[in-house]
Protein backbone atom coordinates (compact mmCIF):
# COMPACT_ATOMS: atom_id res chain seq x y z
CA UNK A 1 0.00 0.00 0.00
CA UNK A 2 1.10 3.41 -1.34
CA UNK A 3 0.72 6.85 1.84
CA UNK A 4 0.91 9.88 1.32
CA UNK A 5 3.03 13.22 3.46
CA UNK A 6 0.85 12.57 6.51
CA UNK A 7 0.56 8.24 6.56
CA UNK A 8 -2.95 8.11 5.07
CA UNK A 9 -3.06 5.05 2.41
CA UNK A 10 -3.44 5.92 -0.83
CA UNK A 11 -5.98 3.84 -2.65
CA UNK A 12 -8.77 3.85 -5.31
CA UNK A 13 -11.86 4.46 -4.46
CA UNK A 14 -13.39 0.88 -5.52
CA UNK A 15 -11.15 -0.84 -3.03
CA UNK A 16 -12.65 1.63 -0.42
CA UNK A 17 -16.16 0.85 -1.39
CA UNK A 18 -14.78 -3.44 -1.20
CA UNK A 19 -13.79 -2.40 2.32
CA UNK A 20 -16.98 -0.93 2.77
CA UNK A 21 -18.93 -3.93 1.29
CA UNK A 22 -17.10 -6.30 3.70
CA UNK A 23 -17.99 -5.11 6.89
CA UNK A 24 -21.97 -4.52 5.75
CA UNK A 25 -21.88 -8.12 5.11
CA UNK A 26 -20.56 -9.68 8.33
CA UNK A 27 -23.59 -11.07 9.73
CA UNK A 28 -22.47 -9.01 12.74
CA UNK A 29 -23.83 -5.59 11.09
CA UNK A 30 -27.42 -5.15 11.44
CA UNK A 31 -27.23 -5.82 15.25
CA UNK A 32 -23.94 -3.60 15.72
CA UNK A 33 -25.07 -0.67 13.38
CA UNK A 34 -28.86 0.19 14.40
CA UNK A 35 -30.14 3.44 14.44
CA UNK A 36 -27.87 6.36 16.43
CA UNK A 37 -28.72 9.40 18.80
CA UNK A 38 -25.70 11.27 18.03
CA UNK A 39 -25.89 11.71 22.16
CA UNK A 40 -22.20 10.75 23.11
CA UNK A 41 -22.99 8.30 25.78
CA UNK A 42 -20.31 5.68 24.02
CA UNK A 43 -17.85 8.25 23.56
CA UNK A 44 -18.48 9.38 27.34
CA UNK A 45 -18.34 6.23 28.72
CA UNK A 46 -14.87 5.30 26.74
CA UNK A 47 -11.86 5.20 28.20
CA UNK A 48 -9.46 5.91 25.32
CA UNK A 49 -11.09 8.63 24.44
CA UNK A 50 -9.58 10.71 27.02
CA UNK A 51 -6.16 10.24 25.67
CA UNK A 52 -6.61 9.73 21.76
CA UNK A 53 -8.66 12.03 19.43
CA UNK A 54 -10.90 8.76 19.25
CA UNK A 55 -14.70 8.56 19.60
CA UNK A 56 -16.98 5.78 19.58
CA UNK A 57 -19.94 7.70 18.48
CA UNK A 58 -18.20 8.89 15.39
CA UNK A 59 -17.08 5.25 14.61
CA UNK A 60 -20.86 4.46 14.62
CA UNK A 61 -22.12 8.31 12.54
CA UNK A 62 -19.20 7.30 9.87
CA UNK A 63 -20.66 3.66 9.57
CA UNK A 64 -24.53 4.87 9.55
CA UNK A 65 -23.09 7.27 6.80
CA UNK A 66 -22.66 4.32 4.22
CA UNK A 67 -19.84 6.30 2.51
CA UNK A 68 -16.70 4.33 2.13
CA UNK A 69 -14.35 6.98 2.02
CA UNK A 70 -15.61 8.29 5.82
CA UNK A 71 -14.98 4.79 6.53
CA UNK A 72 -11.96 4.26 5.12
CA UNK A 73 -10.45 7.12 7.25
CA UNK A 74 -11.01 4.93 10.02
CA UNK A 75 -8.96 1.57 9.04
CA UNK A 76 -5.19 2.83 9.12
CA UNK A 77 -4.94 3.82 13.18
CA UNK A 78 -8.71 4.81 14.37
CA UNK A 79 -9.78 1.11 14.80
CA UNK A 80 -6.53 0.49 16.98
CA UNK A 81 -7.05 3.31 19.56
CA UNK A 82 -10.19 1.12 20.70
CA UNK A 83 -9.48 -1.48 23.71
CA UNK A 84 -12.18 -3.56 22.96
CA UNK A 85 -14.09 -2.95 26.50
CA UNK A 86 -17.07 -2.81 25.14
CA UNK A 87 -18.85 0.02 27.81
CA UNK A 88 -19.89 1.63 24.93
CA UNK A 89 -22.38 -1.75 23.87
CA UNK A 90 -23.20 -1.53 27.56
CA UNK A 91 -24.65 1.64 27.37
CA UNK A 92 -25.35 3.25 24.48
CA UNK A 93 -29.45 4.02 24.55
CA UNK A 94 -29.60 2.23 21.23
CA UNK A 95 -28.22 -0.82 22.03
CA UNK A 96 -25.81 -0.29 19.26
CA UNK A 97 -22.31 -1.41 19.53
CA UNK A 98 -19.62 0.53 18.39
CA UNK A 99 -16.56 -1.49 20.12
CA UNK A 100 -18.10 -4.86 17.90
CA UNK A 101 -18.23 -3.11 14.17
CA UNK A 102 -15.01 -1.65 15.20
CA UNK A 103 -13.61 -5.55 15.48
CA UNK A 104 -15.24 -6.29 12.56
CA UNK A 105 -13.37 -3.57 10.77
CA UNK A 106 -10.17 -4.61 12.35
CA UNK A 107 -10.91 -8.32 11.25
CA UNK A 108 -10.73 -7.32 7.78
CA UNK A 109 -7.46 -5.20 8.29
CA UNK A 110 -5.93 -8.30 9.55
CA UNK A 111 -7.15 -10.73 7.12
CA UNK A 112 -6.35 -8.33 4.43
CA UNK A 113 -2.72 -7.92 6.04
CA UNK A 114 -3.05 -4.09 6.10
CA UNK A 115 -0.06 -2.38 7.48
CA UNK A 116 -1.85 -1.24 10.11
CA UNK A 117 -2.80 -4.74 11.85
CA UNK A 118 0.78 -5.74 11.07
CA UNK A 119 2.04 -2.72 13.02
CA UNK A 120 -0.30 -3.29 15.94
CA UNK A 121 0.25 -7.37 16.32
CA UNK A 122 3.74 -6.92 16.01
CA UNK A 123 4.27 -6.50 20.07
CA UNK A 124 1.67 -9.78 20.31
CA UNK A 125 3.98 -12.32 18.35
CA UNK A 126 4.84 -14.18 21.40
CA UNK A 127 1.59 -14.48 23.09
CA UNK A 128 0.09 -15.35 19.05
CA UNK A 129 2.82 -18.11 19.61
CA UNK A 130 2.13 -19.36 22.37
CA UNK A 131 -1.72 -19.18 21.73
CA UNK A 132 -1.96 -20.67 18.67
CA UNK A 133 0.90 -23.61 19.13
CA UNK A 134 -0.12 -24.92 22.84
CA UNK A 135 -3.45 -23.17 23.68
CA UNK A 136 -1.40 -21.03 26.60
CA UNK A 137 -1.49 -17.49 26.64
CA UNK A 138 1.08 -16.40 29.02
CA UNK A 139 3.49 -18.59 30.53
CA UNK A 140 6.06 -17.99 33.79
CA UNK A 141 9.04 -17.51 31.28
CA UNK A 142 7.80 -14.87 30.06
CA UNK A 143 7.43 -12.79 33.14
CA UNK A 144 10.29 -10.65 33.47
CA UNK A 145 11.14 -7.42 34.80
CA UNK A 146 11.44 -5.44 31.89
CA UNK A 147 8.16 -7.16 30.46
CA UNK A 148 5.77 -6.06 33.53
CA UNK A 149 7.26 -3.15 34.80
CA UNK A 150 3.78 -2.88 36.55
CA UNK A 151 3.60 -5.96 38.55
CA UNK A 152 5.66 -4.17 41.25
CA UNK A 153 8.65 -4.59 43.14
CA UNK A 154 8.45 -8.75 43.76
CA UNK A 155 8.37 -9.27 39.89
CA UNK A 156 12.20 -9.66 40.22
CA UNK A 157 11.69 -12.52 43.07
CA UNK A 158 8.95 -13.80 40.78
CA UNK A 159 10.87 -14.12 37.56
CA UNK A 160 14.18 -16.60 39.34
CA UNK A 161 14.49 -19.85 40.16
CA UNK A 162 11.05 -20.47 37.94
CA UNK A 163 11.58 -24.71 37.63
CA UNK A 164 11.51 -24.87 41.24
CA UNK A 165 9.02 -22.64 42.34
CA UNK A 166 6.41 -24.24 39.68
CA UNK A 167 7.60 -27.67 40.98
CA UNK A 168 5.55 -26.81 44.68
CA UNK A 169 2.61 -26.89 42.78
CA UNK A 170 0.56 -29.40 43.27
CA UNK A 171 -0.52 -30.41 40.21
CA UNK A 172 1.69 -31.82 37.18
CA UNK A 173 0.15 -30.08 34.23
CA UNK A 174 1.14 -26.85 36.08
CA UNK A 175 4.88 -28.15 36.89
CA UNK A 176 6.68 -26.34 33.39
CA UNK A 177 7.75 -23.21 32.91
CA UNK A 178 7.70 -22.68 29.35
CA UNK A 179 3.84 -22.98 29.51
CA UNK A 180 1.01 -22.08 31.96
CA UNK A 181 0.34 -25.98 31.85
CA UNK A 182 1.50 -28.52 29.79
CA UNK A 183 -0.89 -29.30 26.76
CA UNK A 184 -1.39 -32.92 25.47
CA UNK A 185 -0.57 -33.75 22.19
CA UNK A 186 -4.38 -34.63 21.53
CA UNK A 187 -5.31 -31.80 22.31
CA UNK A 188 -2.88 -29.58 20.42
CA UNK A 189 -4.10 -31.35 17.30
CA UNK A 190 -7.56 -30.53 18.21
CA UNK A 191 -6.39 -26.85 18.25
CA UNK A 192 -5.01 -26.69 14.73
CA UNK A 193 -8.00 -28.58 13.48
CA UNK A 194 -9.73 -25.66 14.76
CA UNK A 195 -7.49 -22.99 14.23
CA UNK A 196 -7.30 -24.48 10.20
CA UNK A 197 -10.91 -24.66 10.06
CA UNK A 198 -10.84 -21.12 10.85
CA UNK A 199 -8.48 -19.68 8.98
CA UNK A 200 -6.21 -18.42 12.20
CA UNK A 201 -3.55 -19.52 10.64
CA UNK A 202 -3.48 -17.73 7.25
CA UNK A 203 -4.43 -15.01 8.71
CA UNK A 204 -1.20 -15.14 11.06
CA UNK A 205 0.44 -15.86 7.14
CA UNK A 206 -0.44 -12.57 5.85
CA UNK A 207 0.47 -10.31 8.44
CA UNK A 208 3.34 -11.77 10.20
CA UNK A 209 4.89 -14.45 7.43
CA UNK A 210 8.42 -15.75 9.36
CA UNK A 211 5.69 -16.00 13.54
CA UNK A 212 3.78 -18.00 10.96
CA UNK A 213 7.02 -20.13 9.61
CA UNK A 214 7.82 -21.01 13.19
CA UNK A 215 4.20 -21.90 14.67
CA UNK A 216 4.24 -24.49 11.52
CA UNK A 217 7.09 -26.03 12.46
CA UNK A 218 6.16 -27.05 15.64
CA UNK A 219 2.22 -27.66 14.20
CA UNK A 220 4.56 -30.16 12.08
CA UNK A 221 6.38 -31.48 14.98
CA UNK A 222 2.99 -32.52 16.99
CA UNK A 223 1.05 -33.61 14.13
CA UNK A 224 3.54 -35.90 13.10
CA UNK A 225 4.53 -37.18 16.48
CA UNK B 1 -83.51 9.91 36.04
CA UNK B 2 -79.93 10.92 36.00
CA UNK B 3 -76.96 8.98 34.30
CA UNK B 4 -74.37 7.44 36.63
CA UNK B 5 -70.80 7.39 35.58
CA UNK B 6 -67.98 5.97 37.16
CA UNK B 7 -64.12 8.17 36.38
CA UNK B 8 -61.23 6.64 37.75
CA UNK B 9 -58.90 8.86 38.92
CA UNK B 10 -58.78 11.62 40.34
CA UNK B 11 -55.34 13.56 38.63
CA UNK B 12 -56.13 16.81 36.43
CA UNK B 13 -57.45 14.50 33.43
CA UNK B 14 -60.10 12.15 35.98
CA UNK B 15 -61.11 15.99 38.08
CA UNK B 16 -62.31 17.61 34.92
CA UNK B 17 -63.97 14.98 33.52
CA UNK B 18 -65.87 14.49 36.94
CA UNK B 19 -66.47 18.27 36.81
CA UNK B 20 -67.92 18.60 33.61
CA UNK B 21 -70.32 15.59 34.05
CA UNK B 22 -71.66 17.14 36.92
CA UNK B 23 -72.11 20.26 35.46
CA UNK B 24 -74.34 17.86 33.04
CA UNK B 25 -76.66 16.76 35.63
CA UNK B 26 -74.66 13.67 35.79
CA UNK B 27 -74.20 11.38 39.14
CA UNK B 28 -70.45 10.89 38.79
CA UNK B 29 -68.02 8.46 41.70
CA UNK B 30 -64.68 9.44 41.20
CA UNK B 31 -62.92 6.73 42.56
CA UNK B 32 -59.01 7.92 43.56
CA UNK B 33 -56.93 5.52 44.95
CA UNK B 34 -54.79 8.20 47.16
CA UNK B 35 -56.21 9.42 50.11
CA UNK B 36 -56.36 12.85 47.71
CA UNK B 37 -57.22 14.37 44.49
CA UNK B 38 -54.98 16.11 42.53
CA UNK B 39 -53.20 13.36 40.62
CA UNK B 40 -49.44 13.80 40.32
CA UNK B 41 -49.20 17.02 40.19
CA UNK B 42 -49.98 17.32 43.97
CA UNK B 43 -48.62 13.99 45.23
CA UNK B 44 -45.57 15.67 44.39
CA UNK B 45 -46.35 19.24 45.18
CA UNK B 46 -45.51 20.98 41.81
CA UNK B 47 -45.29 24.81 42.42
CA UNK B 48 -45.30 26.65 39.38
CA UNK B 49 -46.66 25.27 35.70
CA UNK B 50 -44.99 25.62 32.64
CA UNK B 51 -45.79 27.10 29.65
CA UNK B 52 -46.54 30.01 31.82
CA UNK B 53 -45.43 29.35 35.12
CA UNK B 54 -49.03 29.79 36.46
CA UNK B 55 -48.80 28.71 40.34
CA UNK B 56 -50.18 25.08 40.39
CA UNK B 57 -53.15 25.87 42.75
CA UNK B 58 -54.20 27.97 39.89
CA UNK B 59 -55.41 24.66 38.00
CA UNK B 60 -55.32 21.80 40.23
CA UNK B 61 -56.69 23.72 42.93
CA UNK B 62 -59.26 25.08 41.33
CA UNK B 63 -59.98 21.82 39.61
CA UNK B 64 -60.14 19.91 43.48
CA UNK B 65 -62.44 22.99 45.06
CA UNK B 66 -65.05 21.97 42.37
CA UNK B 67 -64.98 18.35 42.64
CA UNK B 68 -65.05 18.19 46.04
CA UNK B 69 -67.68 21.47 46.40
CA UNK B 70 -70.29 18.27 46.74
CA UNK B 71 -72.86 18.26 43.51
CA UNK B 72 -72.83 15.87 41.43
CA UNK B 73 -69.65 14.43 42.43
CA UNK B 74 -69.28 11.49 45.26
CA UNK B 75 -65.69 10.90 45.83
CA UNK B 76 -64.19 7.58 47.27
CA UNK B 77 -60.67 8.20 48.56
CA UNK B 78 -58.43 5.72 49.06
CA UNK B 79 -60.91 3.51 47.08
CA UNK B 80 -60.32 1.31 44.05
CA UNK B 81 -61.85 -1.40 41.77
CA UNK B 82 -62.35 -4.67 43.28
CA UNK B 83 -64.66 -5.81 40.83
CA UNK B 84 -65.96 -4.73 37.51
CA UNK B 85 -68.33 -6.24 35.02
CA UNK B 86 -70.11 -5.85 32.09
CA UNK B 87 -73.92 -5.95 31.97
CA UNK B 88 -75.60 -5.28 28.52
CA UNK B 89 -74.28 -2.00 27.61
CA UNK B 90 -73.99 -1.18 31.38
CA UNK B 91 -71.19 -1.81 34.15
CA UNK B 92 -71.34 -3.36 37.45
CA UNK B 93 -68.73 -2.08 39.83
CA UNK B 94 -67.57 -2.79 43.02
CA UNK B 95 -65.87 0.18 44.75
CA UNK B 96 -63.50 -0.85 47.69
CA UNK B 97 -62.64 1.34 50.42
CA UNK B 98 -61.71 1.66 53.98
CA UNK B 99 -65.56 2.10 54.28
CA UNK B 100 -66.24 -1.44 52.92
CA UNK B 101 -67.42 -2.22 49.81
CA UNK B 102 -70.12 -0.42 47.69
CA UNK B 103 -72.00 -2.37 44.52
CA UNK B 104 -73.25 0.06 41.72
CA UNK B 105 -73.96 0.34 37.93
CA UNK B 106 -73.07 2.81 35.45
CA UNK B 107 -74.04 3.75 32.59
CA UNK B 108 -70.50 4.34 31.43
CA UNK B 109 -66.58 4.17 32.74
CA UNK B 110 -63.78 6.69 32.27
CA UNK B 111 -60.51 5.45 32.90
CA UNK B 112 -58.07 8.44 33.77
CA UNK B 113 -55.24 6.43 36.02
CA UNK B 114 -52.71 8.37 34.56
CA UNK B 115 -48.93 7.67 35.00
CA UNK B 116 -45.87 6.91 36.94
CA UNK B 117 -42.66 8.83 37.19
CA UNK B 118 -39.73 6.55 36.09
CA UNK B 119 -37.72 5.40 39.05
CA UNK B 120 -34.05 6.77 38.10
CA UNK B 121 -32.64 4.21 40.14
CA UNK B 122 -33.31 1.68 37.28
CA UNK B 123 -30.46 3.24 35.17
CA UNK B 124 -27.37 2.65 37.33
CA UNK B 125 -25.15 4.99 35.25
CA UNK B 126 -27.00 7.88 37.05
CA UNK B 127 -26.15 7.17 40.96
CA UNK B 128 -29.67 7.99 41.92
CA UNK B 129 -30.07 6.76 45.20
CA UNK B 130 -26.53 6.46 45.88
CA UNK B 131 -24.97 9.65 46.25
CA UNK B 132 -27.58 12.42 48.02
CA UNK B 133 -26.47 15.30 45.92
CA UNK B 134 -28.32 13.14 42.52
CA UNK B 135 -32.12 13.66 42.85
CA UNK B 136 -35.08 13.82 40.04
CA UNK B 137 -37.20 16.61 38.69
CA UNK B 138 -39.85 14.84 40.91
CA UNK B 139 -37.94 15.35 43.56
CA UNK B 140 -36.55 19.16 42.96
CA UNK B 141 -40.18 19.84 41.96
CA UNK B 142 -41.27 18.96 45.86
CA UNK B 143 -37.95 21.06 47.14
CA UNK B 144 -39.21 23.98 45.18
CA UNK B 145 -42.73 23.54 46.03
CA UNK B 146 -41.30 23.18 50.31
CA UNK B 147 -39.82 25.99 49.87
CA UNK B 148 -36.46 23.81 50.45
CA UNK B 149 -34.19 23.97 47.77
CA UNK B 150 -30.45 23.14 49.02
CA UNK B 151 -28.44 20.47 48.89
CA UNK B 152 -29.37 16.97 50.56
CA UNK B 153 -26.16 15.79 51.66
CA UNK B 154 -25.71 18.93 54.01
CA UNK B 155 -28.53 21.42 53.72
CA UNK B 156 -26.66 23.91 51.72
CA UNK B 157 -27.63 26.19 48.97
CA UNK B 158 -25.99 24.35 45.76
CA UNK B 159 -23.74 26.75 43.47
CA UNK B 160 -23.66 24.74 40.62
CA UNK B 161 -26.83 22.56 39.08
CA UNK B 162 -26.91 20.25 36.47
CA UNK B 163 -29.82 19.14 34.95
CA UNK B 164 -29.79 15.82 32.65
CA UNK B 165 -32.35 14.89 30.15
CA UNK B 166 -34.01 11.83 28.65
CA UNK B 167 -33.34 9.01 32.20
CA UNK B 168 -35.69 6.64 31.46
CA UNK B 169 -36.77 7.88 28.01
CA UNK B 170 -35.40 7.06 24.21
CA UNK B 171 -33.65 4.22 26.20
CA UNK B 172 -33.95 0.58 24.97
CA UNK B 173 -31.74 -0.28 27.53
CA UNK B 174 -34.34 1.12 30.04
CA UNK B 175 -37.31 -0.52 27.99
CA UNK B 176 -38.96 2.81 27.33
CA UNK B 177 -38.13 3.92 23.93
CA UNK B 178 -40.18 6.93 23.29
CA UNK B 179 -40.09 10.26 24.36
CA UNK B 180 -41.73 11.58 27.70
CA UNK B 181 -42.60 14.66 25.72
CA UNK B 182 -42.69 17.31 29.24
CA UNK B 183 -39.14 16.43 30.50
CA UNK B 184 -37.63 18.61 28.33
CA UNK B 185 -39.69 21.39 29.08
CA UNK B 186 -39.90 20.68 32.97
CA UNK B 187 -36.17 20.73 33.44
CA UNK B 188 -36.16 24.20 31.42
CA UNK B 189 -38.91 25.69 33.42
CA UNK B 190 -36.89 24.37 36.84
CA UNK B 191 -33.60 25.70 35.77
CA UNK B 192 -35.34 28.97 34.82
CA UNK B 193 -37.06 29.05 37.99
CA UNK B 194 -34.19 28.22 40.08
CA UNK B 195 -31.89 30.91 38.09
CA UNK B 196 -34.96 33.80 39.30
CA UNK B 197 -34.57 32.39 42.81
CA UNK B 198 -30.88 31.66 43.12
CA UNK B 199 -28.92 33.82 40.74
CA UNK B 200 -26.12 32.84 42.54
CA UNK B 201 -26.47 29.36 41.08
CA UNK B 202 -25.13 28.22 37.81
CA UNK B 203 -27.65 26.06 35.96
CA UNK B 204 -26.30 23.54 33.30
CA UNK B 205 -28.82 21.35 30.52
CA UNK B 206 -27.29 18.13 29.26
CA UNK B 207 -29.21 17.45 26.19
CA UNK B 208 -29.28 15.32 22.86
CA UNK B 209 -32.20 17.02 21.78
CA UNK B 210 -34.53 19.60 23.29
CA UNK B 211 -37.84 19.08 22.92
CA UNK B 212 -39.62 22.12 23.89
CA UNK B 213 -42.56 21.55 21.48
CA UNK B 214 -44.78 24.24 19.79
CA UNK B 215 -45.07 27.44 22.18
CA UNK B 216 -42.94 25.67 24.97
CA UNK B 217 -40.00 26.67 22.78
CA UNK B 218 -40.36 30.44 24.46
CA UNK B 219 -39.05 28.93 28.11
CA UNK B 220 -35.88 27.61 26.27
CA UNK B 221 -34.95 30.50 24.46
CA UNK B 222 -35.53 32.51 27.75
CA UNK B 223 -33.47 30.14 29.48
CA UNK B 224 -30.52 31.19 27.26
CA UNK B 225 -31.33 34.95 27.01
CA UNK B 226 -32.58 35.97 30.27
CA UNK B 227 -31.08 32.96 32.34
CA UNK B 228 -27.67 32.74 31.42
CA UNK B 229 -28.48 28.89 31.70
CA UNK B 230 -25.47 26.38 29.60
CA UNK B 231 -26.87 24.28 27.61
CA UNK B 232 -24.42 21.68 26.59
CA UNK B 233 -25.22 18.95 23.56
CA UNK B 234 -24.17 15.38 25.06
CA UNK B 235 -26.22 12.99 27.20
CA UNK B 236 -24.03 11.55 30.44
CA UNK B 237 -22.44 8.57 30.24
CA UNK B 238 -21.90 7.88 33.93
CA UNK B 239 -22.18 10.17 37.56
CA UNK B 240 -19.14 9.71 40.24
CA UNK B 241 -18.67 11.59 43.26
CA UNK B 242 -15.67 13.74 43.22
CA UNK B 243 -13.36 15.62 45.77
CA UNK B 244 -15.32 18.41 48.24
CA UNK B 245 -18.23 16.49 48.24
CA UNK B 246 -19.40 16.86 44.71
CA UNK B 247 -21.08 14.61 42.00
CA UNK B 248 -18.86 14.43 38.83
CA UNK B 249 -21.22 14.15 35.20
CA UNK B 250 -18.91 12.34 32.43
CA UNK B 251 -19.85 12.32 28.94
CA UNK B 252 -19.32 13.74 25.81
CA UNK B 253 -19.64 17.33 24.93
CA UNK B 254 -20.31 16.59 20.88
CA UNK B 255 -20.55 20.32 19.87
CA UNK B 256 -17.44 22.11 21.73
CA UNK B 257 -15.81 20.20 23.97
CA UNK B 258 -15.41 16.68 23.47
CA UNK B 259 -14.68 14.61 26.61
CA UNK B 260 -15.64 16.57 30.06
CA UNK B 261 -15.71 15.27 33.52
CA UNK B 262 -18.04 18.91 35.50
CA UNK B 263 -18.14 18.90 39.36
CA UNK B 264 -21.85 19.76 39.97
CA UNK B 265 -22.99 20.67 43.68
CA UNK B 266 -26.50 18.32 42.82
CA UNK B 267 -27.71 16.68 40.02
CA UNK B 268 -31.15 16.91 38.76
CA UNK B 269 -32.38 13.95 36.66
CA UNK B 270 -35.39 14.44 33.98
CA UNK B 271 -36.68 10.90 34.47
CA UNK B 272 -39.72 10.55 31.88
CA UNK B 273 -43.23 9.11 32.34
CA UNK B 274 -44.30 5.72 32.29
CA UNK B 275 -47.99 3.52 31.98
CA UNK B 276 -46.58 2.24 35.96
CA UNK B 277 -48.49 -0.71 37.25
CA UNK B 278 -51.72 0.72 36.96
CA UNK B 279 -51.69 0.69 33.65
CA UNK B 280 -51.62 -3.54 33.21
CA UNK B 281 -53.68 -4.10 36.18
CA UNK B 282 -56.90 -1.71 34.90
CA UNK B 283 -56.29 -2.81 31.44
CA UNK B 284 -56.87 -6.64 32.77
CA UNK B 285 -59.59 -5.76 35.32
CA UNK B 286 -61.78 -3.76 32.61
CA UNK B 287 -60.89 -5.93 29.31
CA UNK B 288 -59.20 -3.16 27.79
CA UNK B 289 -55.77 -2.64 25.68
CA UNK B 290 -52.83 -2.17 26.57
CA UNK B 291 -49.83 -0.46 24.32
CA UNK B 292 -46.49 -1.69 23.90
CA UNK B 293 -45.16 1.11 25.61
CA UNK B 294 -46.82 0.11 28.64
CA UNK B 295 -49.53 2.40 28.22
CA UNK B 296 -53.63 2.51 28.00
CA UNK B 297 -53.81 1.69 24.00
CA UNK B 298 -56.92 4.04 22.23
CA UNK B 299 -59.14 2.11 19.45
CA UNK B 300 -57.56 4.58 17.31
CA UNK B 301 -54.42 7.00 18.37
CA UNK B 302 -55.65 9.86 15.60
CA UNK B 303 -59.55 9.54 15.59
CA UNK B 304 -60.56 8.84 19.17
CA UNK B 305 -57.24 8.87 21.30
CA UNK B 306 -60.38 9.34 24.11
CA UNK B 307 -62.11 5.99 23.58
CA UNK B 308 -60.90 2.37 24.28
CA UNK B 309 -61.36 -0.58 22.35
CA UNK B 310 -64.40 -1.08 24.65
CA UNK B 311 -67.61 0.60 24.16
CA UNK B 312 -68.75 1.99 26.89
CA UNK B 313 -64.86 2.81 28.66
CA UNK B 314 -63.29 6.24 27.76
CA UNK B 315 -59.51 6.93 28.43
CA UNK B 316 -57.99 10.60 29.18
CA UNK B 317 -55.16 11.84 30.12
CA UNK B 318 -51.67 10.57 30.70
CA UNK B 319 -52.63 6.65 30.83
CA UNK B 320 -52.46 6.98 27.17
CA UNK B 321 -49.35 8.37 27.42
CA UNK B 322 -46.98 11.14 28.32
CA UNK B 323 -48.73 14.65 27.86
CA UNK B 324 -48.74 17.50 29.88
CA UNK B 325 -51.87 19.25 31.85
CA UNK B 326 -53.14 21.16 29.28
CA UNK B 327 -53.56 18.39 27.45
CA UNK B 328 -54.96 15.87 29.74
CA UNK B 329 -57.30 18.47 30.57
CA UNK B 330 -58.70 18.69 27.26
CA UNK B 331 -58.96 14.72 26.72
CA UNK B 332 -60.89 15.10 30.34
CA UNK B 333 -63.43 16.81 28.65
CA UNK B 334 -63.37 15.06 25.23
CA UNK B 335 -64.14 11.90 27.49
CA UNK B 336 -66.80 13.36 29.76
CA UNK B 337 -68.65 14.59 26.17
CA UNK B 338 -67.99 10.89 25.10
CA UNK B 339 -69.20 9.35 28.17
CA UNK B 340 -72.18 11.37 28.36
CA UNK B 341 -73.79 10.32 24.70
CA UNK B 342 -73.00 6.76 25.53
CA UNK B 343 -74.97 6.74 28.80
CA UNK B 344 -77.54 9.06 26.68
CA UNK B 345 -77.69 6.75 23.80
CA UNK B 346 -78.05 3.38 26.22
CA UNK B 347 -80.47 4.78 28.66
C1 LIG C 1 -41.91 16.41 37.09
C2 LIG C 1 -43.08 16.75 36.22
C3 LIG C 1 -43.51 18.08 36.15
C4 LIG C 1 -44.60 18.43 35.33
N1 LIG C 1 -44.94 19.74 35.24
C5 LIG C 1 -45.93 20.08 34.37
C6 LIG C 1 -46.25 21.46 34.14
O1 LIG C 1 -45.59 22.35 34.71
N2 LIG C 1 -47.23 21.75 33.25
C7 LIG C 1 -47.91 20.75 32.58
O2 LIG C 1 -48.78 21.08 31.78
N3 LIG C 1 -47.65 19.45 32.81
C8 LIG C 1 -46.68 19.09 33.67
N4 LIG C 1 -46.39 17.77 33.85
C9 LIG C 1 -47.27 16.74 33.24
C10 LIG C 1 -48.45 16.44 34.20
O3 LIG C 1 -47.95 15.94 35.42
C11 LIG C 1 -49.42 15.44 33.57
O4 LIG C 1 -49.86 15.90 32.33
C12 LIG C 1 -50.65 15.20 34.41
O5 LIG C 1 -50.33 14.90 35.74
C13 LIG C 1 -51.50 14.07 33.84
O6 LIG C 1 -52.71 14.04 34.49
P1 LIG C 1 -53.56 12.71 34.68
O7 LIG C 1 -54.77 13.08 35.40
O8 LIG C 1 -53.71 12.06 33.38
O9 LIG C 1 -52.63 11.72 35.52
P2 LIG C 1 -52.05 11.78 37.01
O10 LIG C 1 -51.64 13.14 37.40
O11 LIG C 1 -51.01 10.71 37.02
O12 LIG C 1 -53.25 11.34 37.93
C14 LIG C 1 -53.75 10.03 37.93
C15 LIG C 1 -54.52 9.76 39.20
O13 LIG C 1 -55.12 8.47 39.11
C16 LIG C 1 -54.94 7.79 40.32
N5 LIG C 1 -54.98 6.35 40.05
C17 LIG C 1 -54.09 5.62 39.35
N6 LIG C 1 -54.46 4.34 39.28
C18 LIG C 1 -55.64 4.24 39.94
C19 LIG C 1 -56.51 3.17 40.22
N7 LIG C 1 -56.25 1.94 39.76
N8 LIG C 1 -57.60 3.41 40.94
C20 LIG C 1 -57.86 4.66 41.41
N9 LIG C 1 -57.08 5.72 41.15
C21 LIG C 1 -55.97 5.51 40.45
C22 LIG C 1 -53.62 8.30 40.82
O14 LIG C 1 -53.48 8.10 42.21
C23 LIG C 1 -53.65 9.75 40.43
O15 LIG C 1 -54.25 10.52 41.43
C24 LIG C 1 -45.29 17.42 34.62
C25 LIG C 1 -44.86 16.10 34.71
C26 LIG C 1 -43.73 15.76 35.44
C27 LIG C 1 -43.26 14.36 35.42
S1 LIG D 1 -15.11 -1.03 23.14
FE1 LIG D 1 -13.69 0.45 22.23
S2 LIG D 1 -15.01 2.10 21.52
FE2 LIG D 1 -16.22 0.89 22.94
S3 LIG D 1 -15.94 1.93 24.93
FE3 LIG D 1 -14.41 0.30 24.82
S4 LIG D 1 -12.61 1.29 23.98
FE4 LIG D 1 -14.31 2.68 23.56
S1 LIG E 1 -24.32 5.86 22.54
FE1 LIG E 1 -25.29 4.85 20.78
S2 LIG E 1 -26.84 6.31 20.09
FE2 LIG E 1 -25.43 7.45 21.40
S3 LIG E 1 -23.88 8.31 20.01
FE3 LIG E 1 -23.10 6.34 20.73
S4 LIG E 1 -23.75 4.86 19.19
FE4 LIG E 1 -25.00 6.70 18.87
S1 LIG F 1 -39.10 15.51 26.52
FE1 LIG F 1 -36.93 15.92 26.32
S2 LIG F 1 -36.03 14.99 28.18
FE2 LIG F 1 -38.06 14.13 27.94
S3 LIG F 1 -37.72 12.25 26.83
FE3 LIG F 1 -38.27 13.82 25.31
S4 LIG F 1 -36.31 14.64 24.62
FE4 LIG F 1 -35.91 13.50 26.51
Amino acid sequence: MEYDENGVSIVPSEFKKEIFEEARKDFRYEEYVRGCLNCGVCTGGCPPHRFFDFSPRIVLQKMKSKDPELIWTMMDEYIWACFQCFTCAMICPFLNSPGGIIAVLREIAVRRGFESAKKVLKPYSRVLLKLTAYGNQLSPDMIQPDFFPDWGPTIGYASTDLAVKRKAIPMPTLQVTNLAWDVAPEAMKELYEIFDEAGVFKIIESVDPSLYEIIQDIVDDVRSS
Amino acid sequence: MSENILVVGGGPAGLNAAVMLSELGVNVALVERDSFLGGNPKKFKYKFLFPDMQPADNVIGELIKKAEAGGGIKVYYSSEISDFKENGKKFDVTIKSADGSEKKTFDSVIVATGFEHFDPARDAKYSYQLFDDVIDIKDLERMMGENNFVRPSNGKPPKKVAFILCVGSRDRHVGNQYCSRVCCTVSVKQAIEMREHFPDCEAYIFYMDIRTYGFFEDLYWQAMEEHDVQIVKGRIAEITSGPDNTVICKGEDTLLRGPFEIPFDMVVLASGMEGGPQSPEISSKLGIELDEHGFLKPENITLSPFKSNKPGIFLAGACTGPKAISDSITEGAAAAMNAYTYAVKNR
